[in-house]
């Protein structure tokens, strides 16, 4: 090829791909300018909160308006942008979408309960905006390369935010336990995706699994092979990486400590944001692996295998938060619970994207998709208004234990009422957002049930769960409710009619509205399952 | 006689190896950071390795150069979160870091 023949084509793939990346490039411009603006002195006439929340903003519409352009067509439309690195769909879109809400929610929380102050909040919005891209990479990456580079400016700008309580003790040392496993587990998962990359001969995901076929037709095709056995290694040390991002058992134990170090709100953005880019990172890898011919039965036992995993974590979740009384602590361990459930969504695909029946399941395939799309949305606005509840009283108590909280309904009722109705979403009671949720995951989970019997034990330790987790859920609820609040307690007078209330009614009332009307996200969500779901078997 | 692509992987992998006994056993937080350094450049050389060898061809080359990068940048950041922590408690070993459990 020519070298002007190569600049042209560049300069081509460029420019169609700059409109679909505008998101991203969004939040980057929103990045360089609140650096700008402290450079120039603008930040102490325009706050950057105020920027962030613009930049926010305009994300969220951008992403929005990238939707419904893709949901206007019938046909479902993949493009590949930058020489195929990242893949354009509803997918992507979606989690765009999601994350970029997500972000608006965050900063706005940040801005009410000044968690940045003044002089630091440049620095933090351009580490809470960085973090936000990588998971936007995370869940629109289509080569390897892409995969560990989101995983990594996710990270990275995240144990900055672990740490960014400087002078405090609990939050330095939270933030080297995070950065020291972290690293260790991106290591890992480097030297898995070198392998993986290195026997298949390509970086391009949506190259693999053809890949992978051609590797197992020459030799038996099962762990015998010698390059499928490679292969499968390379992805046992890659899903350490992601197990890591979405704290799993046995590699959660960085969560607790992390959670409680921090404040509430990096807290609340690292339990729902890196978990949902994760999330969207580890559906695309396995499609990615998925369906080659001679290595069904191999990856019909990788899922059975994460829904092991799925039923240790839910149990240890649930089980560790029980004696828990700080309540960032508790909550860490029902993130961990909550990761668990999901995860069984993701074995649920796999399990029939490698059924011999699968193209008769396509939709059951879509199904399990949406059940984690919807979950990760519902878990949005339950864990953030948690998250935010306890922040806001953090601010009036300063302290996060559960007994700060005894008998909180005599002073700020609107708190309480919001804790109830996120715990009882977590827990997965109906009417709320949880309980659609979980049905969701653990119908296309039983589905999964017929082609492999080990589904239904994974299902029967959800549900077993859900029981469970009531009761840490319940205690926590009591001591707001029942306790009478003792007299030398600080009071916290949150008013109903107050910028915070505001907040966390918000969030509450689309914990209920997804409950009540499950329709209405479910829709948005089986069209981006659909979109990756359906991608042509090699 | 050139090395085998074999011989290369070999040499990943006891990189690989070290880096993660280092990180296992090692007390001190740098020595854990110099840990996570050996495991990367363990992928590093497969990279390069395969791409010499394989079909993988220049990617292999361009992606061991973001590791490059990318580990600087992840260096960075957590030799600040170090000497934070150093400030804090006078001390850099990891085992001391024993204030939250549970």
């Amino acid at each position: 090829m020519l070298f002007t023949d190569l600049i042209n084509s560049l300069i081509t793939d460029t420019t169609q791909s700059i409109p679909r990346f505008g998101v991203e490039l969004c939040l980057s411009a929103t990045i360089v300018l609140m650096l700008l603006m402290r450079l120039s002195g603008l930040d102490r006439l325009i706050p950057a909160c105020l920027t962030a929340t613009v930049g926010a903003l305009v994300a969220t519409f951008l992403a929005y308006k990238q939707f419904d352009a893709l949901h206007a067509k019938d046909a479902v439309v993949t493009t590949h942008i930058f020489t195929g690195l990242l893949v354009h769909d509803s997918f992507t879109v979606f989690f765009r979408g999601f994350l970029a809400l997500f972000l608006l929610l965050t900063v706005a929380l940040t801005s009410l309960t000044g968690i940045p102050d003044e002089e630091d909040s440049p620095d933090f919005y351009s580490l809470l905006f960085g973090a936000t891209i990588g998971m936007m990479l995370m869940a629109s990456a289509n080569n390897l390369l892409m995969l560990f580079i989101g995983v990594e400016m996710t990270s990275v700008p995240s144990y900055a935010m672990v740490g960014f309580l400087k002078g405090r003790k609990v939050s330095s040392e939270a933030a080297l336990k995070y950065v020291v496993y972290g690293a260790g587990a991106a290591g890992v998962m480097l030297y898995g995706i070198s392998l993986v990359g290195g026997v298949l001969g390509t970086t391009d995901m949506s190259l693999l699994s053809q890949r992978l076929a051609e590797a197992a037709a020459g030799g038996s095709g099962g762990l015998k092979d010698p390059e499928v056995r490679t292969v499968a290694l390379g992805t046992m040390l890659v899903m350490v990486g992601l197990a890591f991002k979405l704290s799993l058992v046995p590699f959660h134990f960085w969560c607790p400590d992390a959670f409680e170090g921090a404040s509430a709100e990096v807290a609340g953005f690292l339990s729902v944001a890196s978990k949902a880019g994760a999330f969207g990172l580890l559906v695309r890898f396995c499609l990615a692996l998925s369906g080659a011919k001679g290595t069904e039965s191999l990856m019909i036992s990788f899922g059975l295998g994460l829904g092991f995993i799925a039923c240790i974590t839910t149990t240890f979740g649930n089980l560790a938060a029980y004696t828990q009384t700080n309540l960032k602590r508790l909550l860490a361990y029902s993130t961990i619970a909550h990761a668990g459930y999901m995860v069984m969504a993701v074995a649920a695909l796999l399990v029939l994207k490698n059924s011999p029946q699968a193209a008769t399941l396509t939709e059951n395939i879509n199904q399990s998709i949406e059940g984690l799309l919807y979950y990760l949305v519902v878990y949005l606005f339950m864990n953030l208004g948690a998250f935010a509840v306890i922040a806001i009283a953090r601010n009036y108590t300063f302290s996060e234990e559960v007994d700060s909280f005894k008998g909180l309904i005599s002073q700020s009722p609107t708190l309480c009422i919001v804790m109830l109705i996120c715990m009882f979403s977590l827990v997965g009671m109906p009417p709320f957002g949880g309980f659609v949720g979980k049905l969701f995951i653990f119908a296309s989970a039983f589905k999964a049930g017929e082609v492999h019997g080990f589904m239904y034990v994974v299902v029967a330790f959800g549900a077993l769960n859900t029981v469970f987790s009531l009761v840490y859920y319940i205690r926590v609820l009591r001591t707001m409710f029942l306790e009478a609040r003792p007299a030398d307690a600080r009071p916290v007078p949150v008013r109903l009619v107050s910028w915070e209330s505001a907040f966390v009614v918000t969030l509450a009332v689309f914990v209920l509205l997804l409950g009540v009307l499950p329709h209405m996200m479910s829709q948005t969500a089986n069209d981006a399952a659909q979109a990756i779901a359906q991608l042509p078997n090699p | 006689m050139a090395a085998g692509l074999n011989a290369y992987l070999l040499v990943g992998a006891v990189l690989f190896v070290c880096g993660v006994i280092c990180m296992a056993t090692k007390r001190n937080g740098i020595g854990v950071l110099m840990g996570v350094e050996l495991v990367l450049n363990g992928a590093n050389v497969n990279f390069v390795a395969f791409s010499r060898y394989t079909d993988l061809g220049l990617d292999g080359q361009i992606f061991s150069l973001f590791v490059i990068v990318l580990a600087a940048a992840e260096a960075a950041v957590a030799l600040a979160i170090a000497l934070n922590f150093y400030n804090n408690h006078l001390t850099i070993d990891v085992d001391r870091a024993n204030k939250l459990k549970g």
